[in-house]
């Protein structure tokens, strides 16, 4: 294994686990924070704005890592229906030109997501900042899922995509 | 420009990732009618402004939940105590199981891999043909699609702007009709074998009710308080997934809170995660698609050849047939209906009828080569071929054609419940 293999193995095994523990407790928090809001509403009679924010935003949170932890393996939805038809020398020749397509294009969304969330930034009166801090999840999102598939162009070919499941 | 699609299509059916190829398409589409592409971004953050979105991460935890803390087991025990005893009794389980099962589960495939494993055996040990056991579990991975709470229905309702309430009010009869039509043919099928069959105990039914009362209560308690107008959907969604959590940790003590939940917990990300990525990337494109007018360009195309209902409904079905075969369910929904629904409307088709209708069809997609993702999952499952599987499943998919035939001549098996 190359130096650089071994760099980007052990980066891409920092990444995940990053992720896993920011979907998770993403997922755990949104538990959490609906519970309280249905036990707020239908036992006080009340609820908590702030909260309902929130738990919109770690959707998004549990959507970018979610969709991170998918781009490791290669295993997003997709529709190859000719990748049947191809055999494992040409999957190969493929997957490269492949990721490194699909990385471009999430750093283009990338780029466009830190101009969106500058000018929300610049846009926002103060005591909407922490809202708008929320939404770094956009440009953060993109560069991780970007950062995989450049990772996943190094590291090789992963033995999942023998299989054309979406 | 036209070049820039056939070089997207092309990379999409060579295994690009979808969401990528939306994302890709909506910054062309964004350039070559002078839109900044940063609105793009404004649309995916839109995701952050549905509170219903906040339900399919919490249904899908509970039904993952569910899934690794022996549910499957539970349910198959209850249901096999209740219709094991009739002619065809453990075929009808598989139907009745599979479908329960896949309303938590959402069709991503777990229905296959937590209950084949389970039913294919007993199948071959109650002497059922191969075949016939391999079909029924292939198409049974995806028949509680239109029971709430079911992700797809939930997506519809978001992208279409539908409400969820009645879209799980419509899918129900719909629902049942298919579950008794595949309960009949293996009916009919046992007594053709002549299948044996088991004796009626009540001992068996009272222990069973014991082990899944809680399992089986939980969609009555989720049918009543969306229903009743107790609950949200999004409560509905954060209720159902504490329930699930609490009974598979400290009720059965199937799942440890330690060494099984975190891997349950990151499975159930990473599928929300590739779902919800294409939707944010999509609402962008389908926006600037709405914005010029393509729906309507594709009314005046259809205006021209299609003069009514009947004629708009047959050739819907053929292309949705036709999406279902090619794309994943998920996919299809985010990106079509938004196309579909504005050429329906002006057909005069209730939206709701046509949720039902579009979910009809890819509910069959799932058995469809060459993305049927049931056949892919059941040969994984089950170590057979695809090409065998899908022969396997026909007699199955043709009962399913019958049904989306009445499903969509029939309005009334889905908006009975108007005033």
């Amino acid at each position: 294994m190359s130096p650089i293999t071994e760099y980007a193995l052990r980066l891409k095994n920092i990444l995940v686990r990053i992720e896993k523990i920011i979907a998770g407790t993403s997922l755990l928090l949104l538990l959490a924070f609906t519970i309280i809001q249905v036990v707020a509403r239908n036992l006080f009679d009340t609820g908590f704005p702030e909260l309902d924010i929130i738990s919109r935003h770690l959707v998004l949170f549990i959507a970018f890592m979610g969709a991170a932890l998918v781009s490791e393996t290669n295993k997003h939805i997709k529709i190859d229906i000719l990748v049947a038809f191809l055999s494992f020398r040409q999957k190969q020749i493929l997957f490269r030109p492949l990721l490194i397509a699909s990385a471009i294009v999430c750093l283009l969304f990338a780029w466009l997501s830190t101009q969106f969330w500058t000018a929300e930034w610049d846009y926002s009166t103060a005591h909407e900042r922490w809202t708008v801090l929320l939404a770094l999840i956009l440009p953060a999102g993109f560069i991780t899922i970007s950062l995989h598939f450049i990772l996943l162009s190094i590291t090789g070919i992963s033995p999942d995509y023998k299989h054309t499941e979406t | 420009m036209i070049i820039a699609v056939i070089i997207l299509i092309a990379l999409a059916v060579f295994g690009m990732p979808l969401f990528v190829v939306l994302a890709a398409g909506g910054l062309l589409a964004s350039v070559s009618v002078g839109m900044d592409p940063v609105a793009l971004i404004i649309e995916s953050y839109r995701l952050a402004s549905q509170p219903n979105l906040i339900a399919i991460p919490l249904f899908t935890f509970a039904g993952m939940t569910m899934a690794a803390g022996g549910a499957p087991q539970r349910l198959i025990k209850l249901f096999n105590a209740l219709f094991g005893w009739l002619p065809g009794g453990l075929a009808i389980v598989t139907v009745i199981s599979c479908a329960f099962f896949t309303a938590f589960t959402g069709a991503s495939g777990v229905t296959i891999i937590a209950l084949g494993g389970l039913l294919y055996p007993l199948l071959k040990q109650a002497h059922y043909p191969e075949r016939f056991s391999l079909g029924l579990l292939t198409s049974s991975g995806s028949l509680g699609l239109l029971f709430p709470p079911s992700l797809a229905i939930l997506l519809y309702g978001i992208i279409s702007g539908v409400n969820i309430d009645e879209l799980f009010l419509a899918g129900i009869i719909p629902g049942l009709v298919l579950l008794l039509l595949l309960s009949l043919y293996s009916y009919i099928s046992a007594q053709k074998w002549q299948m044996q069959t088991q004796c009626f105990s009540f001992k068996e039914l009272t222990d069973a009710i014991k082990c899944s009362f809680m399992d089986v209560l939980l969609p009555a308690l989720i049918v009543t308080g969306i229903f009743g107008g107790f609950i949200t959907i999004t409560e509905a969604a954060s209720l159902t997934a504490i329930y699930a959590l609490l009974l598979e940790t400290l009720v059965f003590r199937k799942i440890n809170l330690f060494e099984e939940l975190p891997g349950i917990i990151t499975e159930t990300t990473a599928l929300v995660g590739s779902i919800l990525i294409i939707l944010g990337v999509a609402m962008g494109l389908t926006n600037l698609l709405i914005d010029s007018q393509l729906p309507m360009r594709l009314l005046s195309m259809l205006e021209g050849s299609i003069s009514n209902q009947l004629q708009f409904l047959l050739l819907l079905n053929i292309f949705l047939l036709i999406v279902g075969a090619m794309m994943d369910i998920f996919s299809a929904i985010i990106v079509i209906v938004p196309l579909i629904l504005p050429l329906a409307l002006r057909y005069q088709i209730d939206p709701v009828h046509l949720g039902i209708i579009f979910l009809a069809n890819l509910e069959i997609g799932y058995l469809t080569p060459p993305v049927g993702i049931n056949l892919f999952i059941a040969s994984q499952r089950f170590g057979k071929p695809i090409i065998d599987l899908f022969r396997a499943a026909l007699p199955f998919l043709l009962i399913m054609l019958i049904w989306l035939l009445m499903v969509t001549y029939l309005p009334v098996m889905t908006t009975w419940w108007r005033p």
